[in-house]
């Protein structure tokens, strides 16, 4: 389980954010007290960082400065500040990511799935004995080679990263959308048919569950 | 300054003067002075008063026309006293210390006008910061309780923060200073951004949404631009036209002096006495008072953004047919130099 520490400085938002994490499959670490947050995110030996801008003692951007000169573990800005400035100044810092408040919970799990993926630097996955790369759109069981769509890639990928968990259909319209993919209800259902389609000419026929109301499950 | 009109205001002391040399001359004659000596006495003090006249009107004339030159050629007319030089004589010198202290302190009074506003917009900026927390912990807070989450809440929640960002974007672009920053900026992340923040109204409304940016960056402020193609793009979603299928098409056109972005609905279009007034402050026309729930705010807000950025945007439409937006980015030879 991935362990990610969330340092901000309101409360309920970081209980939120706490609670938000917990129920995607992730440890979260909430930190609160600031006086020394970079000795806090090293010992508690974390896979990813939310890091506020406005924390007391001490500037977020300051911290994050710290923490790059110790450690190069991946970290979101997470702020109500919204200028280019600001933004410009947390990646040259070394930020791999920059989320302005207020966000969409889905969009903030899409955005730390990805950096998480980045930072593990995996193209190459499997599923049950397919090979599958991620960068090419390629599906591959022995010799037999299909190749998807980029809006099935992506429908896959959501699926497979959330493997025996019902995923639903606007977490995948999220996901869809926040990769360019601007498709409607009845082309997420024309997707995901042709992705069962084409799952099953590599003889798996029954990867995908639907759940009727809720959204659809990979097991 | 105008000789007879100089002229017509010192009437008195000619009228004085002449009725003066009338009273001397009938005493010269009745005296029987010789001629000759009462000519040389009319010539010398005709040349008398005339000098003193006219170097009393040129005194006057230096002053008061670059005075008044001035204030017509300055767009700033309140600055002319630094343009003009102090008179030499006691009634412009009354009238330049006058004019002195009646600018001091009416610079002083807009001095502290002006710093009311800049306060003021201060306290909104930090103002829209401290909301957003409360806005984010609620959107949370209503994803985490999943009897409350659906999309309903989610977008009321999504609208107020519209309404903040709005708030926030009026004034900057009224404030003089520069809080942008251009850079090359990728319009397939910034319109993906746009996209995304209102893929629930999209679907909702079942309006179409296509967008082939080719990969195309431009000279701009992410931030700023996301937030104009925002507003576009909510008054496309608005005012579209529920008799057909809606769609939103949106495309990019390179050319050798600018980039241009068309934003192009099939919605209920514009009417043409509204076209030219679109971006106007709080004008909201035919559409706007159909539809209701219009401030006339956000495209006046959108057109002062992208003047401050140096783009251009320009509006066509045909009523009942498409509306079309098109933003020129022109390119900086200059910034590509530097970079």
């Amino acid at each position: 389980m991935k362990r990610i520490v969330i340092i901000e400085d309101d409360k309920i938002t970081r209980e939120s954010l706490g609670l938000l994490l917990q129920a995607s499959g992730y440890e979260a670490v909430i930190i609160d007290d600031f006086k020394d947050v970079v000795k806090c995110i090293i010992e508690a030996g974390a896979d990813l960082v939310l890091l506020d801008i406005n924390i007391p003692y001490i500037n977020g951007e300051v911290v994050l400065q710290n923490l790059r000169k110790e450690s190069t573990i991946p970290v979101i800005m997470v702020t109500s500040r919204d200028s280019e400035t600001d933004e410009m100044l947390s990646m040259s810092f070394g930020a791999d990511d920059y989320v302005t408040k207020p966000y969409n919970p889905n969009i903030l799990l899409l955005r730390i799935r990805a950096v998480l993926k980045r930072s593990n630097n995996s193209n190459e996955i499997t599923y049950r004995d397919l090979d599958i790369n991620l960068q090419k759109g390629i599906i591959k069981r022995g010799d037999e080679e299909i190749v998807l769509t980029k809006s099935e890639m992506i429908i896959f990928n959501n699926l497979l990263s959330n493997q025996n968990k019902i995923v639903s259909r606007d977490e995948l319209m999220t996901d869809l959308w926040n990769n360019s993919s601007y498709i409607n209800d009845n082309a997420l259902t024309v997707n995901i048919s042709r992705l069962r389609g084409k799952l099953a000419e590599l003889g798996i026929d029954d990867a995908i569950e639907t759940r009727k109301g809720i959204g659809y499950i990979l097991i | 300054m105008k000789l007879g009109l100089f002229l017509k205001d010192r009437l008195y002391i000619i009228i004085i003067f002449i009725a003066f040399y009338v009273v001397n001359l009938l005493f010269l004659l009745a005296s029987k002075v010789d001629l000759f000596l009462i000519l040389f006495f009319s010539i010398t003090l005709f040349s008398i008063i005339a000098c003193v006249i006219l170097i009393e009107y040129k005194r006057r004339k230096d002053f008061y026309d670059t005075l008044i030159t001035n204030t017509e050629k300055l767009d700033k007319a309140y600055l002319v006293l630094e343009t003009i030089s102090y008179p030499n004589f006691y009634e412009g010198e009354l009238l330049y210390n006058n004019l002195y202290e009646i600018n001091k302190s009416m610079s002083e009074n807009v001095g502290s006008l002006k710093k009311q506003v800049d306060d003021f917009k201060e306290y909104v900026e930090m103002w829209i910061h401290e909301v957003k927390i409360p806005i984010a912990s609620l959107s949370l807070l209503l994803y985490n309780n999943k009897n409350l989450y659906d999309k309903k809440t989610m977008k009321i929640v999504s609208q107020i923060d519209n309404y903040v960002e709005q708030v926030l974007y009026y004034t900057r672009c009224e404030n003089l200073e520069k809080d942008y920053l251009i850079k090359r900026t990728s319009l397939a992340k910034v319109l993906a951004n746009v996209a995304i923040r209102n893929k629930d109204d999209l679907l909702e409304n079942e309006i179409d949404l296509e967008i082939d940016d080719r990969g195309i960056s431009v000279l701009s402020d992410s931030k700023w631009l996301e937030f104009i193609l925002n507003q576009i793009v909510n008054n496309c979603i608005k005012y579209k036209d529920s008799n057909k299928e809606s769609h939103i098409k949106i495309w990019v056109v390179d050319t050798k002096n600018k980039t241009n972005l068309f934003i192009e609905d099939n919605g209920i279009g514009i009417d043409d006495g509204d076209i030219d007034r679109v971006f106007d402050k709080a004008f909201t026309g035919v559409n706007g008072r159909k539809y209701s729930k219009s401030t006339g705010m956000g495209l006046f807000i959108v057109k002062n953004l992208i003047t401050k950025l140096g783009h251009g945007i320009e509006i066509e439409s045909k009523k009942g047919n498409y509306t079309r937006v098109t933003i020129a980015f022109y390119k900086n030879s200059f910034y590509d130099v530097v970079h």
